[in-house]
């Protein structure tokens, strides 16, 4: 036992704890600090994402080279932790050790087999970052991460120097056969000079890793701590639901709608901008900034994080994020899908929209029609909403009047389906399918009004919940139970949102529910020889999961063949966010982007299931010239029961 | 007795056909006052001396043309005389209580109303009516009213006028317009629409959506609201034909709509249609004049 | 400085036409409603006066109960108050319509003080009658100028510019003067929630006048016909590139 060591050693410490304590603290006192969010319900939920996400490092073994490196990093300081206090007692006497682990031979396998695989991780990071420099480091900060990387390298190896040189002494309270790395080194080691080696990696190694804990919450390797929690506390259900404003709440005459400076920010967003490894995965799958837009959502995330960290004051718009930056965001859920540590980037887009729209009145001019006209007109065109139901003129399509109950299934048209000429083909065929299927179904007609979802994603929480209340009214007056709609935002927003408003009804979307008609043999299809792509709506298959349904129906049409972009990990159209209504003024067409994309897979048919989507593609296909036919799979279902129905009359007839 | 009408001339056909529609009053005498008695413009002072000529010839009815002077002067009539005053009539029939029909809506919408007056005074909406051929109405001489004007009534004047940046034609007055709406899509779209217009000689107009998009200023936009135009020809592109809309362009003497999508309400209202993108088929057409050049 | 500026309730049509089934009104039960566009320009124009040159800025409506959402809106925008001439929802005509909000003025203006301008739309959208702005400035007895697309107040005249058919015409009206504006003067602002929840809050003096006796009495509404054009379809495509260049050659333009 050494006393000096170990008065050293516990000054050392002290010192240590107390300055990453101070800074920790500051941090803890930031996120308590933010306003107010409830995420604490699910914790079934929430404990499966730790398990799935943080443990099973699932999102970033996506990419598996840079994913294997980050979980040998991972695992093997999960497996290395017990190693530092081995060390601090090493460093205190140089024969003792932790009771029972220390002398465990499986655990001294174990410890070489993970410094090595750290090792082999490290070196697998520096390739990565100085030989192939991924785009996604844009912007990052390089140099920290060179710093942390080469740290975590000093620790290994001040860890592998301190075994071999305690085997070489014969220290070692381990069987030195199960070390076989250790035992390796310490063959070269049989020198004079190798008791000094014991003391100095010892203690490099224990210095370096206090040094490391100082370091870590001055850095983005603060996400080792705070990783685990941020995903923890995000969303596990209705994914695509924003939080509402109360509005009624009793205001003080400084009124905050959303987020004006860092002070507006809730816990959660707070804990997310410190929770940022700068990893740049965010950025590689975002739609804007992969043609040209000014947005990245990891400089997003890092200009709020820096300006929250300095304690400035001024707005965050223009100050840590421009006006351009708040605009170009699809909310297509690309980035929070991807981010390994949790963060939840649309919902601070949305809170500085919030504010810029509610408060500042500042946002694109050619969005203000928009709104006004869903205020106005209950539409997004101002068009007339006596013409509501006129896509239906023909089909014998029941019209619920006011007040009148519905039947089973309400069919939830949307307003571009409505109005829209490109869009109303999907309505038109859902309808046929629905009586062809012998579905008891009615439409709402002038009734049904604007979700809101347009209003709500530019920000304007105002206009939103004055539809939402107005619409919730209407269908529990109509005491709707059940909601087929051919709209993913409607979707989204009726199934996921409307219950914050007393608004709780089955909602499915039309691919979901023509592709359950089928399976039960309510429709009969026949495949025709059209090759077909489909086109996954961010609205569904990423923040809903709605991804087989639409592909049934697809294999039911044609041959099906996949986008390199398809599932969760699809390319938004980009007329998400309300960007339906803005003018794209900066970069390449993200329209033009997904049609290139699937004129590559060699389909000629390009399927939807969005009548955004619907619009955006078709236009992309006229400006591009691609050989691709736009065509809700409604419509593709159609043919194929037609296709179907054609052949088995021509059966009958040749059998008769 | 005579039992003239008394109209209010400006320049321009509106006045025109207001004349011709005024011979259905009274015995069919048509006296005229006109606008540019007071140079440049004094609104309550032409009221002043309308109103003077009225009593003096002893009027059965005062017309104007429903433009933006004539409704002016016309409205200042009414409110000096305390009269009721039903602007923008398309038709009338002159008995003992008047009945007219009248414009609300900018056109979209007519009004059949009881005028309770004994000098009824009335505009006529311009182009709702054709004027044929007749000698014209009588001028009247004015020269002894102006000289007993009220100061006061010469406040309101023009005191200066500013003329068109870039100068040309007005939207107004062009005689071909060529517009685009919400098809066009962009602010830059809009060179092919402008190119189309220089080859003929016109000017670009556009709908509300355009204007509110921020994609052209609002002296462009023709509508309800905007500017109404009159030309000989109105291409209409991507535009779909609303009523605030086609108020604006009633006046002109033909329509070519081209547009996507055929049954937008304004292919139906159109003398002429073509359905196509208008990305395509206005670039052909200006390609086609190009060619016989 | 004092600015009054008059609004009317009307209905946001999208352009479609209904009526009820007596053909007096049009059929607003799935209508949403609006302040008649030019008059949102002249709110606009009243809120930058007073900003620019401080004072207060009254907002008045002559409508049903129902208007005090337009009143709500324009006060959103930031006016201080409001005054709201109370109908059960029947139609006033032009001159009752000016009467009654002449009288109002004149009660106001000995309570408060004279407005230093006061502005209306050209016309409303709906009834489009032209002349209750030029009516209530004959009833009070201050100048007018209508049709405006320039309003700038220097002094103690304002300058206002109205588009003709080349340029446009300037008069320069001495103060206390009453203008009407057109859709175009300028842009106005989108209502902030604040600025929303404060006009939740602001002053509305409501009253009940009594309406006199229509002079112009409304018989029936119709929706017109088609335009009486018959359409000639020229083609589809670019391919109907020279047809259309043939009709423009026949009547003299290409």
């Amino acid at each position: 036992m050494n006393p000096i060591a170990a008065g050293v050693l516990t000054i050392v410490m002290i010192a240590a704890v107390a300055l990453f304590g101070r800074r920790a603290e500051l941090i803890y006192r930031l996120i308590r600090k933010g306003k107010p969010v409830a995420r604490f319900d699910d914790i079934a939920g929430r404990a499966r994402a730790e398990a799935v996400v943080v443990i099973g490092q699932s999102k970033l073994l996506q990419r598996m080279v840079p994913g294997l490196m980050h979980a040998a990093i991972f695992w093997g300081f999960i497996a290395l932790l017990p190693t530092i206090f081995i060390a601090m007692i090493g460093i205190v006497d140089q024969h003792a050790t932790l009771p029972w682990l220390g002398r465990q031979g499986w655990y001294a396998l174990l410890v070489d087999v993970f410094a090595a695989v750290v090792l082999a991780g490290v070196i697998t990071a520096f390739v990565i970052r100085k030989v192939q420099r991924p785009r996604r480091f844009a912007g990052s900060h390089m140099r920290e991460a060179d710093l942390i990387l080469a740290l975590i390298a000093g620790i290994v190896i001040s860890l592998f120097l301190w075994h071999a040189s305690q085997i070489a002494l014969g220290l070692n309270e381990y069987p030195a056969a199960w070390a076989p790395i250790s035992s390796l080194v310490a063959q070269g080691l049989h020198h004079s000079w190798t008791p000094y080696l014991e003391r100095g990696a010892v203690w490099a190694h224990v210095l370096l890793i206090l040094g490391f804990l100082v370091y870590l919450p001055y850095s983005k390797h603060l996400h080792i701590f705070l990783a685990a929690v941020n995903v923890f506390f995000g969303r596990t259900r209705a994914r695509g639901r924003l939080e509402p404003i109360n509005f009624e709440a009793p205001m003080d005459a400084d009124v905050r709608f959303g987020a004006a400076t860092a002070a507006d920010l809730t816990w959660k967003q707070v804990l997310d901008t410190v929770s940022c490894t700068e990893c740049g995965r965010c950025q590689d799958v975002c739609p804007a900034f992969n043609t040209g837009k000014e947005l990245s959502p990891k400089l997003l995330i890092m200009g709020l994080r820096d300006q929250l960290l300095s304690g400035a004051t001024a707005p965050l718009v223009p100050n840590a994020v421009t006006d351009n930056v708040v605009w170009d965001c699809v909310t297509c859920g690309a980035c929070v899908r991807e981010c390994p540590v949790g963060i939840e980037h649309i919902d601070h887009i949305v809170d500085l929209r919030r504010n810029l729209v509610m408060v500042e009145s500042r946002f694109p001019d050619e969005a203000a029609t928009m709104l006004r006209d869903v205020d106005r007109a209950g539409n997004p065109w101002g068009k007339p909403q006596s013409d509501r139901a006129h896509w239906a003129d023909g089909l014998g399509v029941r019209v619920l009047d006011a007040g009148e109950p519905a039947p089973d299934v309400l069919f939830w048209v949307g307003c571009a389906p409505s109005f829209d000429e490109r869009a109303k083909q999907a309505a038109i065929s859902t309808a046929k399918l629905l009586k062809e299927a012998a579905v008891d179904f009615a439409i709402l007609g002038p009734l049904e009004s604007c979700t809101g979802d347009p209003a709500r994603r530019m920000g304007d929480e105002y206009t939103f919940q004055k539809q939402a209340k107005q619409n919730v009214s209407t269908l529990n007056e109509a005491k709707v139970k059940k909601i087929v709609t051919t709209c993913p935002h409607c979707f989204n927003t009726i199934g996921n949102e409307y219950a914050d408003f007393g608004g709780r009804y089955e909602v499915v979307h039309h691919t979901e529910f023509l592709a359950e008609l089928v399976r039960e043999g309510k429709l009969k299809t026949l495949a025709g020889d059209r090759t077909i792509t489909y086109h996954d709506s961010c609205y569904l298959a990423r923040h809903n999961d709605v991804r087989d349904a639409p592909r049934e129906l697809a294999a039911a049409a044609g041959r099906a063949v996949e986008m390199p972009r398809n599932r969760e990990r699809t390319f938004c159209c980009g007329a998400g966010g309300a960007r339906m209504w803005m003018e794209e003024r900066r970069g390449r067409p993200i329209n033009e982007e997904r049609v290139r994309e699937a004129a590559g897979t060699g389909a000629e048919t390009l399927a939807v299931a969005c009548p955004f989507c619907t619009v955006m593609l078709d236009d992309g296909v006229r400006t591009t010239g691609a050989k691709l036919q736009v065509i809700d799979l409604a419509t593709l279902l159609s043919e194929a029961v037609e296709r179907r129905r054609a052949r088995d009359s021509a059966v009958s007839t040749t059998d008769g | 007795m005579t039992a003239t009408a008394l109209v209010l001339m400006e320049e321009g056909e509106p006045s025109e056909q207001a004349a011709f529609f005024a011979r259905g009053w009274g015995d069919g005498t048509v006296h005229s006052v006109g606008v540019d008695a007071i140079k440049p413009y004094a609104p309550d002072a032409i009221a002043a001396i309308l109103q003077r000529a009225a009593d003096d010839l002893k009027a059965v009815a005062v017309l104007a043309a429903g433009t933006d002077r004539g409704n002016d002067v016309m409205a200042r009539l009414a409110a000096r005389t305390g009269l009721p005053f039903a602007a923008n009539i398309v038709a009338a029939d002159p008995a003992d209580a008047i009945e007219v029909t009248r414009q609300r809506w900018g056109g979209s919408l007519l009004e059949n109303a009881i005028l309770i007056s004994d000098r009824p005074l009335v505009t006529v909406a311009p182009y709702a009516v054709k004027a044929g051929n007749w000698p014209g109405p009588i001028a009247v001489d004015v020269k002894r009213y102006i000289a007993e004007l009220d100061p006061r009534d010469m406040v309101v004047q023009v005191k200066e006028h500013i003329d068109p940046p870039g100068g040309g034609v007005s939207l107004a007055e062009a005689k071909v317009v060529v517009s685009g709406g919400r098809g066009v899509g962009s602010k830059e779209g809009f060179a092919i629409i402008e190119e189309l217009a220089g080859l003929l000689g016109g000017r670009v107009g556009c709908s509300r959506v355009v204007t509110s998009a921020g994609w052209r200023p609002h002296t462009d936009q023709v509508g309800q609201t905007g500017t109404k135009i009159s030309p000989d020809i109105y291409i209409a592109c991507g535009i779909s034909g609303a009523t605030q809309h086609m108020a604006g362009c009633k006046g002109a003497k033909r329509i070519l709509a081209i547009n996507a999508d055929a049954e937008a309400p304004i292919m139906s209202l159109a003398d002429y249609a073509v359905v196509g993108d208008l990305k395509e088929v206005v670039p052909a057409i200006s390609a086609e004049i190009r060619k016989n050049k | 400085m004092r600015v009054l500026v008059c609004v009317k309730r009307v209905p946001f049509t999208g352009g479609k036409m209904v009526l009820t089934a007596d053909s007096m009104a049009l059929e607003t039960r799935h209508l949403g409603f609006t302040i008649s566009p030019h008059e949102e320009c002249g709110v606009e124009e009243a809120v930058r006066l007073i900003e620019a040159n401080g004072g207060e800025s009254v907002v008045l409506t002559l409508g049903p109960p129902e208007a005090a959402e337009q009143l709500r809106d324009a006060m959103a925008l930031g006016i201080d108050r409001a005054i709201h001439l109370q109908t059960d929802g029947q139609e006033w005509d032009a001159q009752a319509t000016s009467s009654a909000i002449a009288e109002a003025v004149r009660a106001d203006e000995s309570a408060s003080g004279p407005f230093d301008l006061i502005v209306f739309g050209n016309e409303s959208a709906d009834a489009g009658g032209y002349q209750v702005g030029l009516r209530v400035a004959y009833a009070l007895g201050r100048p007018c100028a209508t049709g405006l697309k320039g309003v700038k107040v220097e002094g103690l005249t304002v300058r206002c510019e109205q588009d003709v058919g080349g340029g446009r015409d300037v008069y320069a009206l001495p103060l206390p003067a009453i203008v009407t504006v057109k859709e175009g003067l300028n842009l106005p602002r989108y209502p902030s929630v604040p600025g929303r929840m404060r006009a939740a809050r602001k002053p509305v003096a409501t009253s009940n006048p009594a309406r006199p006796e229509s002079q112009l009495q409304l018989i029936r509404l119709t929706v017109p016909g088609g335009s009486g054009r018959q359409t000639k379809l020229l083609g589809t495509g670019p391919s109907a590139a020279p047809a259309v260049v043939g009709m423009l050659r026949e009547i003299g333009v290409a």
